[in-house]
């Protein structure tokens, strides 16, 4: 018996010896090839995946021998975030090439060394493809250490086949208007649209929020306390479609549920970006081409803007090797180019920060390219100006709020005092 | 007298039968309500959770089974897990024979310290793993993931060893020790197989765990040929979009190795062990 | 002969090496990484940048946090349930199956199911289930009239319906106790059967006796489990709403997320000197005696 066990854990062992000699060890690669490991998000269910890994296997085509890029697929968004912090903790770059969400609690992965500055080795002709107001923001005391690659916006979505039902034929274009119309979709059995305080960061609402009070307090109200008079109408505002227009599971809920309301026709209006437009789901259902892509009726004084935000930038890590560097950059220079970035715009409908010459030719993805190019101003929604602590206190309180237990004062004070200046 | 006693005992069976019944409904509920929506779509998943499929979707079990390099992943979870089961098993069972049958002085602080462990959320040691994976570079290897579980396993695992191993008679021991054995002979052939529960009961807990944990595997690994299913199962999510129909059948997938674990080691061999009776 | 001499060297030298694998790998895993977050909870660092010493700031703002303070709050009540609701019932489904009751086998392995099953499915399935218009409400309704109630997104009822979900799942515990109750020796329940015991009487007299230490083992388990929880509420809940479920091992996660890695660690130092007072105590009280290792001393 003894002799039984003793032999199957030998064999296990050596289980374990044949992965570890299978791994790939080491380049039998010739030398001097220059291999780049990113670690990419844009893999497998994104919808970038087809064209990103298109494009690398043609890069790979054209420089054989010389450089190599190999992904690693990091399917699992939160995990991956978490290993980019991680990894810059550690003190390492998590590969050569990684994407961030760019906001202020990102933006401090600039003091660290281990990130290449692009202000240093970008030249102008490149630098001029990118959208100039992205790069502005992308810019941290004239470090540029990621470069904007994807953007979007976060407009509202009308189920426009819901308000017909309801008997409205055209968009309110005022608050009160809108509320009316919320009032006649409740009359009509339909629930006006979907909110959510869940997950961390409250999206749906959040992103309603956000219209809310660049509209009261203009394009720049972010750098203002959070206690001020238009932040606390735009609580009061939220607070009153989460109550009064929105599904009793609102409190709590989380964005598959918000989605799924959406998905499911219970609810007529909701708010997401470009990448919700490809969905297989989202074109399976029968209202998919009534879809209406707008902004909200102005609650205050600011009108034409539309809420958008760097949505992925492109960081590398530093080298002393000047061959890798050259290396890295050529690549980037390859896939934030415009013809690379016609081709994922094309497959995806994600927008990006690098003016090409596409357009869209999907109704619902062509209506966004159309609200972007309409708007006269743009401003970052909440989580985009003031990063992830902010967001989650924000998405914690909400809850609060639209249950009574706190008022919108002492709600925006809870938010203000996470905020660092 | 007796009357009461049987209506008594009547209503004590049915009482019995009640909980067990409504702790079945509420185990099975969750595996039934997997193994459903696996066969469902999307929209029908997004627009109501509880239901029916209308139709049954096998292309959800197709696309999991189509999984880029399913069969490599799987192999490499069995490895890690088994191995980490194995090592786990054999550092804490010389270990617990030392904390529970020898007599020393700094006995019980060691026993206080390997235990504490217990309590420490691992995710609260990331980047210090992190940290000491790369420098020693062990990062992107099958044999940190199993490294990692079997440490991450060692608290648990004493705690529950140790405790079977203190409750093995002394005079079973010391009667063999008046039979000549010597150190080694009492571990081997007295102590380790009178605390096999245990022993299972452990390696059981630690197999669970390794074939299911995500985070570490994530961290740790960056190429298919040394990740784990988990993260195969994530394939189906990205960033904005998770295919949950199919992801569910990929879970589903999933589950039946470890319940082919689970039984063959713990059922399988703690039942044997209730077979007539264990001690006289 | 030197037979004492070298007898007592080679049994130290034995005890040794028995103890050296694990000890190895604890130090690696566990006292290292240890080392390393008392380290940082004494510093100001933002995972970028270096670490600039700070004493105790980092502790007396942790202990100054509401949240923070509520979430050790919350560990304590969950420390609680899961030792003194969850074990107890487990105990009482291994008393019952270790008498074998028809189809037992399948029972015991059913029970351990949902354990089998990875932590996020389950929460998957509990928050539809927890959901406004899901099950719960419409068989509660059917049943009793109940309102509908947001069990997730109400701060009175979220804390409740997370530690109900997990405390109903009592497979893990319930294969400890399992096997420590398949050990207590038949001839023990014989006799007491001739002398004309009830079952509950021999539950009472001989079961419960003799799975004492078991017991105690389990629920420190259970309690250590309680004081450090974060996976199955962090995704039903995220912590939410207005912090109501929230855990010291969330606010570490949470503190992670925001770079704020110097207070993280601070949070995690507090939870394991937290954890170990709590569990210390409970040995003190309890003692660590029980009748079995007595009849193995």
């Amino acid at each position: 018996m003894l002799k039984k066990s003793r032999l199957i854990a030998l064999l296990l062992m050596l289980c374990l010896v044949f992965p570890l000699i299978a791994q790939g060890q080491v380049e039998n690669a010739p030398a001097k090839e220059i291999e780049l490991r990113w670690a990419s998000i844009w893999v497998g269910n994104d919808s970038k995946a087809p064209a990103v890994e298109a494009l690398v296997a043609e890069y790979n085509a054209k420089n054989a021998g010389k450089i190599k890029v190999v992904v690693e697929p990091q399917p699992d968004y939160n995990a991956y975030e978490q290993k980019v912090r991680t990894s810059l903790a550690a003190g390492q770059a998590p590969a050569d090439i990684f994407t961030i969400k760019f906001n202020p609690t990102t933006a401090t992965f600039y003091q660290s060394n281990l990130l290449m500055d692009f202000a240093k080795v970008m030249d102008t002709p490149w630098k001029q493809s990118f959208d100039a107001g992205s790069i502005e923001q992308s810019t941290v005391d004239g470090m540029l250490k990621s470069l904007p690659m994807e953007t979007a916006i976060l407009p509202i979505w009308y189920n426009m086949d819901a308000f017909k039902k309801a008997g409205i034929s055209e968009l309110p274009t005022t608050i009160e208007g809108m509320f009316a119309a919320f009032d006649k979709l409740k009359a009509a059995g339909i629930t006006p649209a979907s909110q959510m305080t869940g997950d961390t960061n409250a999206w749906t609402s959040m992103i309603w929020f956000s219209h809310f009070a660049v509209s009261l307090g203009g394009t720049n109200v972010w750098d203002k306390s959070f206690t001020d008079p238009a932040f606390v109408e735009a609580a009061k505002l939220t607070k009153r479609m989460i109550v009064e227009y929105s599904t009793t599971d609102a409190v709590g809920l989380g964005a598959g549920g918000s989605g799924g309301h959406f998905l499911a026709g219970r609810t007529a209006v909701f708010s997401n970006g470009p990448w919700y437009a490809g969905r297989a789901d989202l074109a399976a259902t029968p209202f998919f081409n009534s879809i209406k892509i707008a902004g909200l009726p102005a609650a205050g004084s600011t009108k034409d803007f539309m809420i958008s935000r760097l949505q992925a930038n492109i960081c590398a890590a530093s080298s002393k090797d000047k061959a890798r560097e050259a290396a890295i950059v050529d690549f980037l220079k390859f896939l934030t180019s415009a013809p690379s970035i016609s081709k994922i715009a094309e497959t995806s409908g994600a927008m990006f920060a690098i003016k090409t010459d596409y357009r869209p030719v999907k109704a619902l993805q062509k209506q966004f390219y159309d609200v972007a190019a309409a708007a006269k101003t743009t401003a970052f929604d909440l989580e985009a100006a003031l990063g992830a602590e902010v967001t989650l206190e924000f998405a914690q309180q909400l809850g609060a709020l639209a249950l009574g237990r706190i008022s919108a004062e002492e709600f925006c004070a809870l938010v203000d005092r996470k905020i660092e200046r | 007298m007796k009357h009461y006693y049987a209506s008594a005992q009547i209503i004590a069976n049915l009482l019995k039968w009640i909980l067990l019944v409504s702790l079945l409904a509420v185990a099975l509920l969750p595996l039934l309500w997997l193994l459903v929506s696996s066969l469902r779509t999307n929209l029908e998943l997004q627009t109501n959770p509880f239901g029916w499929p209308e139709k049954l979707q096998w292309v959800n079990y197709a696309k999991a089974l189509a999984m880029a390099s399913l069969p490599r992943l799987l192999l490499n979870s069995v490895v890690v897990a088994a191995s980490a089961v194995i090592l786990n098993s054999i550092v804490t069972a010389m270990a617990s024979f030392i904390l529970s049958r020898e007599r020393f002085r700094g006995r019980d602080v060691l026993y206080t310290v390997f235990t504490a462990g217990v309590l420490v959320p691992v995710i609260s040691f990331m980047v210090p793993y992190f940290s000491f994976i790369t420098k020693s570079g062990l990062y992107n290897t099958l044999l940190a993931l199993v490294l990692v579980y079997t440490a991450v396993n060692i608290p648990v695992s004493i705690f529950l060893v140790t405790a079977f191993m203190k409750s093995i008679p002394r005079e079973l021991e010391e009667a063999s020790v008046i039979d000549g054995c010597g150190f080694f002979k009492r571990f081997s052939v007295i102590i380790l197989p009178l605390s096999r529960s245990g022993l299972v009961t452990a390696a059981t807990f630690c197999f669970i765990y390794s074939w299911n944990e995500f985070l570490m595997a994530m961290l740790l690994t960056s190429s298919i040929e040394s990740r784990t299913i988990q993260l195969g199962i994530k394939f189906f999510t990205s960033q904005f979009i998770t295919d949950y129909a199919s992801m569910y059948a990929a879970v589903i997938i999933t589950i039946i190795p470890s319940i082919v674990g689970y039984v063959f080691l713990h059922d399988k061999i703690i039942g044997g062990l209730t077979a007539g009776g264990v001690k006289g | 002969m030197q037979a004492v001499g070298t007898q007592r060297s080679r049994v130290w030298g034995a005890r040794v090496l028995f103890l050296l694998p694990v000890s190895i790998l604890f130090f690696f895993f566990f006292i290292y990484p240890f080392l390393f977050t008392i380290y940082t909870s004494f510093t100001s660092w933002r995972g970028i940048g270096s670490m600039k010493f700070n004493g105790l700031a980092n502790y007396t703002k942790l202990l100054g946090d509401p949240t923070f303070r509520k979430a050790l709050g919350n560990n304590v009540i969950w420390a609680l349930s899961q030792g003194f609701i969850q074990v107890p019932l487990a105990c009482l489904v291994a008393m019952i199956l270790v008498r074998k009751p028809h189809f037992w086998r399948s029972l015991r392995t059913i029970y351990y199911l949902p354990n089998v099953i990875s932590t996020v499915a389950l929460a998957m399935v509990w928050v539809a289930i927890y959901n406004v218009e899901g099950p719960l409400n419409a068989i509660l309704g059917a049943l009793f009239g109940a309102e509908k109630r947001n069990w997730l997104g109400n701060p009175d009822t979220a804390l409740f319906a997370v530690i109900f979900q997990t405390v109903i799942y009592i497979g893990y515990f319930m294969i400890i106790l399992l096997a420590s109750a398949m050990n207590i020796p038949r001839s023990l329940y014989e006799a007491a059967e001739i002398d004309g015991a009830s079952t509950f009487q021999q539950e009472l007299n001989i079961t419960l006796p003799m799975l004492r230490g078991s017991l105690i083992t389990t629920m420190t388990l259970a309690m250590a489990y309680g004081m450090r929880h974060f996976e199955s509420t962090f995704l039903m809940t995220g912590g939410g709403p207005a912090y109501a479920t929230t855990t010291m091992g969330i606010d570490l996660y949470l503190k992670m997320d925001a770079l704020r890695y110097s207070e993280a660690s601070t949070a995690g130092v507090f939870l394991i000197l937290m954890g170990t007072v709590v569990i210390t105590v409970l040995r003190k009280i309890f003692g660590s005696s029980d009748p079995m290792s007595e009849m193995a001393q």
